[in-house]
């Protein structure tokens, strides 16, 4: 037992070689605030951004506003009738569900963010947070935004207002 | 490169204090960490660039709001609620005064989030012995943005009487679509006439697609209550001009607009088809 408490400070050193990023300042951010890079664990390999990752731009650079496919009110309705979930007490914030839409339309490396209503980290009860995740995934076909004639990979984002696990409102 | 030309320039124009009038007050750190801060000019707010000079500028004066404030813009922009909320509480910690306002406008403008920014806007309301002044966008006086979020949260006659003392002021400031919301307060109780009265004062001041929208909801809310079959008729004819007047000017792109979010009490194409195709329907039976 000795033994090892007198390596220990050689097997975290040891350990943190091989696993302990130990972030300098230049990595404390990544390109832009909101990116998302690639997760092999997470991310379909076959989705990329066609203009590569240093031109994806945000939704609003092009000052079109939010865009959906057939206008907010055919995606509020798609949540409508797909979101099933019964009142639970408690259930109360926003879920923010960050993607990239690539320039064929298509979406991909989902995040999910989740805070109560005082906007401080919290989990939801899963069904709720699966249900978001697996509805807007379903949306296969979103808005093509063009810069002059080429067609651009942006960030969007989804967020739900949420009260006792129903929906309240759809942002942005 | 153009576009990214015009992102810097365009996003990181926010007012830059006055770095002087900290050194002539004696406040070194102070006056140290603005002059720091001028060093953000020509990054864009999303950059690592951006936020590392935030960093240093915060590691030289952990109370300068206006440094939590910068930082936390790209966080609202890309819907990052929890670390947005952190840096705001602190500016709003080291500034109340002028931060409250701004951080309950941003809480209702992106977030929907009615109570928190009456919380804001009424405390600074009381904090101030003047007045509360504008939102971030210019399009709205605050004490429009707290009646809007009353009326969101079902008070609605609370809200109508804070936009009418507001556009009563002598020397009061006329929002964008100040007279929209009020009309649709008063279309939401029930009161179609002043409902009515305020659309048409908002075309006044700009004429769009959701004027006539709701215009189009009064004439058919009057035509289902009156007694009078004639004016019934009169008013659903109205109603239907209205709504394809609402179609006509929403596909010419006069709508309400906001580059990040939609606004309150916009509408959008299918619910103005939607009343025209129930109109119609009505007429045709």
């Amino acid at each position: 037992m000795a033994r090892i408490l007198l390596l220990s400070p050689i097997l975290i050193s040891l350990f943190c070689l091989i696993g302990c990023k130990e972030l300098n300042p230049s990595e404390k951010y990544l390109r832009w605030v909101g990116d998302i890079e690639f997760n092999p664990a997470l991310d379909d390999p076959e989705f990329y951004p066609c203009n590569g990752e240093e031109q994806v731009l945000q939704y609003f650079n092009l000052e079109a506003g939010p865009q959906f496919p057939g206008e907010k009110p055919a995606l509020e309705q798609l949540f409508k009738s797909q979101y099933v979930v019964d009142s639970i007490a408690g259930q109360s914030g926003w879920i923010r569900l960050r993607f990239m839409v690539n320039c064929k339309g298509k979406a991909g490396r989902f995040r999910l963010l989740e805070a109560n209503s005082s906007m401080v980290a919290f989990q939801f009860d899963s069904s709720i947070s699966e249900q978001l995740m697996s509805i807007t995934k379903s949306i296969k076909e979103w808005p093509i935004l063009y810069r002059g004639q080429k067609a651009i990979d942006y960030y969007f984002y989804l967020t739900f207002k949420l009260k006792d696990a129903q929906i309240q409102e759809i942002l942005p | 490169m153009l576009l990214f030309t015009f992102l810097m320039s365009a996003l990181t124009a926010h007012s830059q204090p006055n770095c002087l009038v900290f050194k002539e007050q004696g406040q070194m750190k102070r006056y140290q960490a603005c002059e720091k801060s001028k060093a953000l000019k020509g990054h864009y707010q999303f950059s690592r660039e951006f936020q590392e000079i935030l960093d240093e500028v915060l590691e030289i004066d952990s109370t300068f709001a206006y440094a939590y404030r910068a930082k936390s813009v790209a966080y609202l922009k890309s819907g990052d609620f929890i670390q947005w909320k952190k840096l705001m509480d602190q500016a709003v910690k080291y500034d109340p005064q002028g931060m409250l306002g701004y951080r309950g406008w941003c809480r209702y403008q992106f977030f929907r989030d009615y109570s928190g920014a009456i919380a804001d806007l009424e405390q600074l309301t009381r904090l101030v012995n003047h007045d509360i002044g504008y939102s971030v966008t210019g399009e709205y006086h605050l004490k429009v943005a707290l009646a809007i979020c009353y009326g969101a949260l079902g008070e609605q006659r609370k809200a109508i009487e804070l936009i009418t003392e507001h556009l009563k002021k002598e020397k009061h400031f006329i929002g964008l679509y100040d007279y929209l919301h009020l009309a649709v307060l008063h279309l939401e109780l029930g009161e179609y006439n002043a409902s009515i009265q305020a659309l048409k004062k908002q075309i006044g001041e700009f004429d769009l697609a959701e004027v006539h929208y709701y215009l189009g909801l009064n004439y058919r809310q009057l035509s289902r209550i009156r007694a009078d079959q004639e004016k019934a008729r009169q008013e659903k004819e109205l109603a239907l001009n209205e709504f394809l007047r609402a179609r006509d000017l929403y596909e010419k792109g006069n709508r309400m607009r906001d580059g990040y979010s939609h606004p309150m009490h916009k509408i959008f194409l299918a619910e103005i088809e939607n009343e025209i195709t129930l109109l119609t329907v009505q007429e045709d039976g």
